[in-house]
């Protein structure tokens, strides 16, 4: 595959390693606050009700947010190896394979109660404000994770 | 032992060996790479990159907006 989409064209705005770094005290304070919003938005975002324009919109505004940071204000990213090894990568990839086999097995029986779909295992697990806030909360992160990488 | 049941286990199982995996590339002599590292991989190419951000959208959707 090729790496070089990874480096930043040059002229582009970005925080690479070169850009100033802010001093620690305030960074931990952008930090915190960027937490304390990451919260709060979780917070209002797992109140909307399922199927409302609301939820929808709750998820793709970080998807919008994710897309402008990836695009026009990327990150320093963190390097990908050079390569991967085929034979520890193929266990990754059989649970994987294995996951997905499950659920779709799962999908084709539209899901019925003695083979459930991993959706309607989780969506119960997941129903408690509390938990669902924490879940979007860890998607969030994920979301921030990926466009580093 | 329901079907029902084996179907959770089955689906527990596959999520614990996950975390398993990314336990043992997370030590230093291993040729086990860790979640990260082969997304990273994959993310090298703008391809990639786009699918694997798409994925996550797609998680967030269909889990919180459905």
């Amino acid at each position: 595959m090729a790496a070089d989409d990874v480096s930043r064209p040059p002229g582009r705005i970005g925080r690479g390693p070169g850009a100033p770094r802010l001093p620690d005290r305030r960074r931990l304070a952008r930090r915190l606050a960027i937490g304390a919003a990451l919260i709060a938005y979780s917070w209002a975002a797992a109140l909307t009700a399922p199927f409302s324009t609301a939820a929808l919109c709750c998820v793709l505004l970080p998807g919008a947010v994710v897309a402008v940071i990836a695009i026009w204000r990327p990150p320093a990213r963190i390097p990908p190896p050079d390569r991967l090894d085929v034979a520890g990568f193929s266990y990754w990839a059989i649970c994987v394979a294995v996951l997905f086999e499950w659920e779709a097995s799962a999908f084709k029986d539209n899901s019925l109660w003695w083979h459930p779909a991993l959706t309607d295992l989780i969506n119960p697990l997941i129903a408690p404000h509390p938990l669902k806030c924490a879940a979007i909360l860890l998607w969030l992160l994920a979301g921030w994770a990926l466009v580093r990488r | 032992m329901t079907t029902r049941v084996v179907t959770i286990i089955g689906f527990s199982g596959v999520i614990v060996a996950l975390f398993v995996l990314e336990i043992i590339g997370r030590r230093r002599t291993t040729r086990v790479p860790t979640l990260g590292e082969w997304l990273g991989y994959l993310m090298r190419a703008r391809a990639g990159r786009a699918a694997i951000l798409l994925g996550w959208l797609w998680l967030g959707w269909h889990y919180f907006a459905r």
